[in-house]
């Protein structure tokens, strides 16, 4: 019983990047993993593989978080949720599959020179 | 763009987004968001709150395929993001406080840092192979 106990407490850490992770997550409509899959790793000392899983997992009531408040507010359009979603989660096996495959990192740099791209877009044109 | 013609975009867009977070961790919001803000002309609000609902279903299948494997603790997982839903409140209420103009910026330098970040750790993965070999 005790042990049940200490099990259902969380780490102060732990606390902390699920309330950060989670505000990222509601305030900018992203999962929140970017942020807490490191601070896992780096501060929580969790293995890399755990982290991630922990973050998957996370962003499942945190999703639903935001869904809620963001759906009370009129916001969520379903319909076009739907169609990303089906693409998404069979482009996350493709995706999955390459994985052993490909060069990671010449994928890295271009992709991430082409989200540089995308904030310098959305910045003029806000 | 409507009806079906906006669905086959949408649904091979979606390709696009599961296959970079599959290859790199990285491409749901920070990719769905800008698509549906700059391309299928959302307001930001809009773009985010849809976004969360894409990414819901995505970690729903990505868990239970890692429990199937054995990696992690779901549990935790959920009692961890249970914390994190607190903050996800406080956070979508801060954000539909905001102008979207300015929720726009603030995005606009998230996905800045997160591709400056995504560059450096190519760069650096290649350095320390240069080293290895």
């Amino acid at each position: 019983m005790r042990a049940r106990l200490h099990s259902l407490a969380l780490d102060p850490k732990l606390l902390a990047i699920g309330l950060g992770g989670g505000l990222l997550s509601g305030l900018l409509g992203v999962g929140g993993g970017i942020v807490m899959v490191p601070l896992l790793v780096l501060w929580a000392a969790y293995p890399q593989r755990d982290a991630h899983a922990i973050s998957l997992g996370a962003i499942i009531p945190i999703s639903i978080a935001g869904i809620a408040t963001y759906g009370v507010a009129g916001e969520v359009r379903y319909g076009t949720a739907i169609g990303l979603a089906a693409g998404s989660i069979v482009g996350a096996r493709i995706g999955a599959g390459w994985l052993a495959r490909i060069d990671e990192r010449l994928l890295k740099v271009v992709f991430g020179v082409f989200l540089v791209g995308v904030a310098v877009l959305l910045g003029v044109r806000g | 763009m409507t009806g079906p013609a906006l669905y086959v975009v949408l649904v091979a867009f979606g390709v696009v987004v599961g296959v970079a977070s599959g290859l790199l961790g990285v491409g749901g919001g920070t990719l769905i968001v800008p698509f549906l803000t700059l391309a299928v002309g959302f307001s930001q609000h809009s773009a985010e709150a849809t976004s969360l609902l894409v990414i819901l279903p995505t970690a729903v299948a990505g868990s239970l395929a890692l429990r199937r494997r054995g990696v992690g603790d779901l549990g935790l997982a959920l009692r961890f993001g249970t914390v994190g839903a607190a903050g996800s409140v406080l956070g979508a209420l801060l954000a539909l406080a905001l102008p979207a103009s300015t929720l726009r910026l603030v995005f606009a330098v998230f996905v800045g840092l997160v591709g400056l970040r995504l560059a450096r750790d190519g760069i650096r993965a290649e350095r320390t192979d240069e080293v290895r070999s």
